[in-house]
């Protein structure tokens, strides 16, 4: 009975802001309630849109108003090519390095580096992309002058460039790691070995076993992970403030500009409803070119074509794979050498002069954002692993249905469409700007990936441990704490490392529901880009950077060095190991 | 006639460890050659080295050839020796006749269709095409694999203890089936139970310490 209150509780805390974020952002995005508008500017208009008299008219007026305004057919073109071209890019991409890689060293490689991309945030990769591949940049750096010849930064390209490749590029980067750990995780299913064993003994050319026998049966389990991809690329807003163009921007960053305006916060909320749509849209387009392209493959599938390996063609994807993952590593790494550089002039590899000053100085301005993030993502993983495992255990007992759809909502929803929404809300029960507030949002993003990963394992792990301690004479909280939990520490230690991570790259939450008054790396960050110096940009991208790496560090450190710890004292005493379980 | 040969093939493990020297063996059309031994005798990795997967990290010497061509250098894909395992490998996004089809070389797309329900026919399993192979008994699916490795045209078939997943009913049946189907072709057997092995069948014992011998087909049969 308690177990069952508490998960409802847990469902009530993640549905209602949800719920009532896009039920908000609706209601803005109709005209048919404008708080802001009403309690500030107090216009006829606008307290009649809030008393809630919609006619024909005003339902559709934000909408018009926001098609109207001249910056955003423009955006939405840039949304859709940085959105789209990105997504293309990155299932092309993920297929192009698991067939050319996959049993190879390089898979192993790419794999081992994979993990700490997906850990870091947004918006340090892209500050780091910056970085790395702007004119004068460490790209440039390392090959001038021996062998372009450039003396001064080149002139021939921008970045962020007015056409949004650059966000492409940080959108690639960042979101391959997303699908191709994801791939990793499900591969072990498909038995690729004996299949790519059967396909070739039959004379098929490895590529051709890849895309007829292991694709098609990979993409279902892929494409819930694809689709928030895709959602996630159409309306990024961090990445796109800091890679993308500014004259015009993309449109999620359009909306938030509107957004700063009072009056304008009915066409902001309409446009955030025409980005769901966009997204919508996406989503179903790829549904309907999925069924397009399944019918063609089951076509050759059925042609008994072999194909012919290309080890030239393997080669290539090969090079592919580590030359992406050869620009996420030095994007980070070239973070902490700009944090250390006293002087580094264009065409030097390497800073000329080293220097601490950089972190000494600043220390007093870093520490605050620095505690505030760290306090949120210690606050997230620790609410959101007990909600998680709370759930998860009263959905095992049957307390509550298994509702795994429902998590997917707020990461297949664009955050400014929720958020808008809930912003309002907050404002209205004068909630915004508070703690509890931000770290609300800050859970409600971290708690579906903490279920997600949490889910197969705690529907894996053997009930026989339990009926163990049950005929032992444990109770149901003492197995759960004693032998459920300790069985499961790797996956759960790795589920808050998410959990912290995910909620130090939060930008857009604490920004909106923040109020301002919540200084995190990741609005420090995103608000001093272009304002700042590289030193000083690079410390704030650094201390963002780890606090990721570090969490991951201890989620696969922690659970080792305890097994370690126990195999060691079973070896100098068996009677040791009793003392300690 | 000698159709597939191996010469002095030596194997070890990626911890250095000897599982076969010197092994030679000669297969001829319509012959059943069995390859005999406990597990962990390193019978998998024989068929592993023949079709060219063995796994990374094994060390192997020796040659092979087919019809007087070396295969060592040869990719799987272009080798021509079927392979059938344990598990049937039924490709579950298929139907059963798609799964022919894909084991199917050549032709044009009506005599493909044609040839693959003629096989189904021929093999007891008329008009089960277009059903999901995870609808078949255990006994029809072996039939399938089994077609679906001898409609790619093999030139040698390669069996690892294909019946050994099968209840002891239908053992028998599949037995027969699969003599008879692959009777014009050099096949190698792989399996610990002597009930495999078929009449007149030549039978090498590779062991636990590695060495390959040659008994007498009759006396271990007669042994168990």
């Amino acid at each position: 009975m308690l177990q069952r209150l508490a998960a409802l509780c847990v469902a009530i805390a993640f549905v209602v802001p949800v719920s009532l974020g896009i039920v908000g952002t609706l209601w803005q995005g109709s005209g048919m309630w404008n708080p802001f508008a009403a309690s500030v500017v107090g216009s006829d208009v606008a307290s009649g849109m809030a008393s809630g008299m919609p006619s024909g008219a005003t339902v559709t007026a934000p909408i018009k108003a926001a098609l109207a305004d001249p910056r955003f057919l423009p955006a939405l073109s840039l949304t859709l090519f940085s959105g789209l071209l990105s997504t293309a890019l990155v299932a092309l991409l993920s297929v192009i390095v698991l067939v050319s890689s996959h049993g190879t060293r390089v898979w192993n490689w790419t794999l081992s580096t994979l993990a700490p991309l997906l850990a870091v945030p947004h918006a340090a990769l892209a500050v780091g992309l910056l970085f790395l591949l702007a004119p004068g940049g460490w790209l440039t750096r390392l090959i001038s002058p021996w062998a372009s010849g450039w003396q001064r930064p080149p002139t021939a390209w921008t970045v962020p460039d007015a056409d949004a490749w650059t966000l492409v590029v940080g959108l690639v980067v960042k979101e391959l790691p997303f699908l191709l750990l994801a791939a990793a995780a499900q591969l072990p299913s498909l038995d690729v070995d004996g299949t790519l064993r059967i396909g070739r003994t039959l004379g098929y050319a490895p590529a051709r076993c890849w895309s007829r026998l292991i694709l098609p049966r990979l993409w279902p389990r892929l494409r819930l992970t694809f689709l928030i991809i895709l959602a996630f690329n159409l309306s990024v807003v961090d990445m796109a403030l800091l890679l993308g163009p500014g004259h015009p921007p993309t449109l999620s960053v359009l909306l938030l500009q509107f957004l700063a305006d009072p009056d304008s916060r009915a066409v902001a909320s309409a446009g955030a409803l025409l980005l769901s749509a966009l997204v919508a849209f996406g989503c179903l387009s790829v549904l309907l070119l999925e069924r397009l392209l399944g019918l063609i493959a089951r076509e050759r599938r059925a042609s008994g074509r072999r194909g012919m390996a290309s080890r030239p063609a393997r080669l290539a994807g090969q090079g592919v794979a580590l030359s992406l993952l050869g620009i996420g590593l030095l994007s980070l790494a070239v973070l902490p050498i700009w944090t250390l550089a006293e002087r580094w002039r264009f065409p030097d590899a390497w800073p000329s002069a080293w220097t601490l000053q950089n972190w000494t100085e600043r220390l007093p301005r870093l520490a605050e954002p620095a505690l505030n993030t760290l306090g949120f993502a210690l606050a997230t993983a620790l609410l959101a692993l007990v909600a998680g495992i709370l759930w998860l255990e009263a959905e095992r007992r049957r307390r509550v249905p298994k509702l795994d759809g429902l998590w997917y909502v707020p990461l297949l929803v664009p955050q400014i469409a929720l958020l808008f929404g809930w912003q309002v809300a907050a404002v209205r029960w004068r909630l915004d700007g508070q703690w509890p507030t931000v770290l609300h949002a800050h859970w409600v993003y971290a708690l579906p990936y903490v279920v997600l990963l949490l889910a197969n394992a705690f529907r894996e792990l053997d009930p026989r441990w339990s009926h163990a301690a049950a005929t032992l004479g444990a109770g149901y909280w003492r197995t759960l704490w004693r032998v459920r939990l300790p069985l499961l520490s790797r996956p759960i230690a790795q589920a808050a490392a998410v959990a912290a991570s995910v909620s130090v790259a939060q930008y857009l939450p604490t920004l909106l529901l923040g109020a301002g008054r919540h200084a995190t790396l990741a609005t420090e960050l995103v608000a001093g880009q272009g304002g700042m110096d590289r030193r000083a940009i690079s410390t704030l991208a650094l201390l963002q950077a780890m606090l990721p790496l570090l969490a991951f560090a201890l989620a696969i450190g922690w659970p080792a060095w305890r097994a370690r710890r126990l195999r060691r004292a079973a070896l100098v005493s068996p009677h040791a190991l009793e003392g300690i379980a | 006639m000698i159709r597939l040969s191996v010469e002095d093939l030596t194997l070890r493990t990626p911890a250095g460890e000897t599982l076969v020297s010197g092994l030679n063996l000669e297969l001829s059309c319509g012959e059943v050659t069995v390859l005999m031994g406990p597990s962990g005798s390193g019978k998998s990795s024989v068929l592993g080295w023949l079709t060219g997967t063995l796994p990374a990290g094994f060390r192997a010497s020796g040659r092979l050839t087919l019809d007087g061509r070396s295969l060592n250098s040869v990719p799987t894909e272009r080798r021509r020796i079927g392979l059938m395992l344990q598990s049937d490998f039924l490709f579950p996004h298929m139907t059963v006749a798609e799964n022919l089809l894909f084991g199917l070389c050549g032709g044009s797309r009506r005599e493909r269709r044609e040839r693959v329900a003629a096989s189904l026919v021929d093999a007891g399993l008329d008009g089960l095409g277009p059903r999901d192979p995870g609808t078949l008994s255990g006994g029809q699916r072996a039939r399938v694999s089994l077609l679906r490795t001898l409609l790619s045209d093999p030139a040698v078939l390669l069996l690892d203890e294909p019946f050994s997943r099968l209840d002891a009913a239908r053992r028998e049946q599949i037995r027969a089936f699969t003599w008879q189907r692959a009777s014009a072709l050099p096949v190698l057997l792989v399996t610990h139970d002597v009930a495999d092995i078929p009449a007149g069948a030549r039978v090498i014992e590779i062991g636990a310490c590695g060495q390959a011998r040659v008994p007498v087909g009759g006396s271990l049969l007669g042994a168990d």
